[in-house]
């Protein structure tokens, strides 16, 4: 079963840390439904990286780089711009799709012949520091929103900016801030994904993961701690699909692949909607 | 959006073609391309044969359907995201019933449709359901049931629907007599686009000149206002949800009637989110839509060619839709801000 449990936190790690940088902006009162293309971002930069001769940290850190780009660049529309959050995500993902596809063939040729790239080492359990340290940020993220003071800003930002606007803050600055970070975070779990789970770029190669982290955030209703059982869940489903789809099982191989998105979607019926969802998610900043 | 004025249209245009140009040519430069001869390329796969034409207006078919289908949802303040999954149902529903079907092709044309359509209404429903009942946002559902539409394309081609005369992951070939033939010798083009820029015209009708039109515009702009005189929110937001679902699955059946014949996996490439991006440059108004459809179904059509030709990677034609959309997004929001 340890190799179960292994490919679980190895499937978990990279959904985890995307839906804690889509929870972070959420609380500030944005929304990032491209995330699925912050994700692809951050992966096909850590894979160009890896390809022009940086280890695999490295790769890891120019996704970073990438994501925290991608947030400004969100934030300049979406946060700075009062352009419809939702509309602006749309957009984002065919841009980031297209963009991320169109780079990758400049690399490696249209005929398209699959690179591999270094993996990160593994530190303990089969798994590398870096997918370890990521079951931390949900508990970091918990203290920052409740104890600090910017992390308070920042919950005024969602829950009511008018306050915030009329106590002196900058709503603008604070959601700007929150889709930095949440850029951040999305492109380093796209990242994780090729420097972990599968150590190539393919067109598409999140394969929705970034539309299931956003589920995810809706399952935890904006709660960090929780985000941890609700990613566990998913990627334990996944896990099991590729075990059962090894150990030749007769259950048809869609419905694992359709599991995590329909565990989602039930989590999201029962989770009693909008219940616990920052009163300004969506609205534009005063 | 309807609101808009002549100046403020003509400069929201202007910026997002300069964005598309700026786009085009500095993607074309990257890929060490001389722009001009990259665009001589796009512009002649685009529209520069009568094969060229074709193609261009085979691949509008699917992008006009879901293009109005994402504005009369948009419109009525639905945000029906899954357009993708809609079409999807649509063409599993007519690769399902297709082969089936014996007696006229007429009549077994008109069952496949209305299967396709029908399934794509039932594809959203759950959407629609969660966010009637339970207040789930339909942006996350509608993106959820995208992934499980794939999931199940990928299982039935391989298990119900699978060719039994083949290994191949495809499902049975729809008969000659039913498929639509081309409309000219040496082109792919079909009466389906007739079809879709009929549908077209037929929203564009309701939505801006029926009483039913106004109702479920007003739900969309003014929800409190339109609940205030009395106006069935629940009900009109589920027909936009069942119709824009309808539109894109007829969009799916159409695909599979007229272009590929059957179903296989993968098999939407990004019909649906095109539409959208085809309903926000055109301001959710369906001709509008229609339009914008047309031209991204050239670009796509073009790249293609472009991309042969001058070794532009074709994913341009994904690239430039969305670039378009962030600029008008962009310009109309701060020019209501200028005049608020």
């Amino acid at each position: 079963m340890s190799g179960f449990l292994e490919v679980a936190l190895l499937l978990a790690a990279p959904l985890l840390l995307a839906a804690a940088g889509e929870l972070l902006l959420e609380r500030a009162g944005s929304i990032q439904i491209g995330l699925e293309g912050t994700m692809l971002i951050g992966a096909f930069t850590a894979f160009a990286a890896a390809r022009s001769g940086a280890g695999p940290h490295a790769a890891l850190l120019a996704a970073a780089a990438a994501g925290l780009l991608a947030g400004a660049a969100f934030a300049a529309f979406a946060v700075a711009g009062r352009a419809d959050p939702i509309l602006v995500g749309t957009a984002w993902n065919l841009v980031a799709v297209g963009g991320t596809a169109f780079c990758y063939r400049l690399l490696a040729g249209v005929t398209g012949s699959v690179l591999e790239v270094r993996t990160l080492p593994a530190l303990a359990f089969g798994l590398p520091a870096a997918a370890l340290a990521v079951f931390v940020v949900p508990f970091v993220l918990e203290v920052f929103l409740a104890r600090t003071r910017p992390g308070l800003a920042l919950v005024a930002a969602g829950e009511n900016p008018l306050a915030l606007a009329a106590t002196g803050g900058s709503v603008v600055a604070v959601r700007t801030a929150a889709s930095v970070a949440a850029g951040a975070l999305g492109a380093l779990g796209g990242a994780l994904l090729v420097l972990t789970v599968s150590p190539t770029f393919v067109e598409g190669v999140t394969a929705g993961r970034g539309f299931l982290a956003l589920a995810l955030v809706v399952f935890a209703r904006w709660k960090p701690l929780r985000l941890v059982p609700g990613a566990l869940l998913v990627a334990g489903a996944t896990a099991l699909q590729y075990r059962l789809q090894a150990g030749g099982s007769h259950i048809p191989y869609a419905v694992f692949l359709a599991l995590p998105s329909l565990l989602a979607l039930f989590a999201l019926a029962f989770a009693r909607g909008r219940g616990g969802a920052p009163k300004a998610l969506g609205t534009p900043a005063p | 959006m309807r609101g808009e004025s002549a100046v403020r249209r003509f400069a929201v245009a202007a910026t997002a073609l300069a964005a598309a140009a700026a786009a085009l040519v500095g993607l074309a430069i990257l890929a060490g391309a001389s722009p001009l001869e990259a665009l001589r390329a796009l512009a002649e796969g685009a529209a520069g044969s009568t094969a060229a034409l074709g193609e261009t207006l085979t691949r509008a078919t699917a992008l006009v359907l879901t293009g109005v289908g994402a504005s009369l949802a948009f419109r009525a303040g639905v945000l029906n995201i899954g357009l993708e999954g809609q079409f999807l149902a649509g063409a599993v529903a007519a690769a399902a019933v297709g082969p089936l079907l014996a007696g006229s092709a007429l009549g077994a044309r008109v069952a496949i449709l209305a299967a396709a359509a029908f399934a794509g209404a039932l594809w959203v429903a759950p959407a629609a359901y969660l966010e009637a009942r339970r207040g789930v946002p339909e942006v996350l559902s509608t993106i959820l049931l995208n992934l499980v539409a794939a999931a199940a394309v990928s299982g039935l081609v391989r298990g119900a629907l699978q060719d039994p005369e083949g290994d191949y992951p495809q499902s049975r070939a729809l008969s000659d007599a039913v498929r639509l033939a081309p409309l000219a010798s040496g082109s792919r083009i079909t009466a389906a686009v007739l079809i879709a820029l009929a549908l077209a015209l037929l929203v564009t009708l309701l939505l801006q000149w029926t009483p039913f039109g106004l109702k479920l515009r007003a739900t969309g702009l003014a929800p409190a206002a339109a609940r205030a005189i009395g106006l069935p929110r629940a009900r009109l937001r589920l027909l936009a949800f069942a119709s824009s679902g309808a539109l894109a699955g007829l969009a799916g059946g159409l695909e599979v009637m007229a272009v590929t014949g059957r179903l296989y996996d993968p098999f939407a490439a990004g019909a649906g989110y095109t539409g959208i991006a085809a309903a926000l440059l055109g301001g959710s108004h369906p001709l509008a839509a229609t339009a914008s459809a047309v031209l991204f179904a050239a670009l796509g059509a073009g790249s293609s060619a472009m991309q042969r030709d001058t070794g532009v990677p074709g994913a341009l034609a994904t690239i430039v839709p969305g670039v378009l959309v962030l600029a008008v997004l962009a310009a109309r929001a701060r020019l209501a801000r200028k005049t608020t």
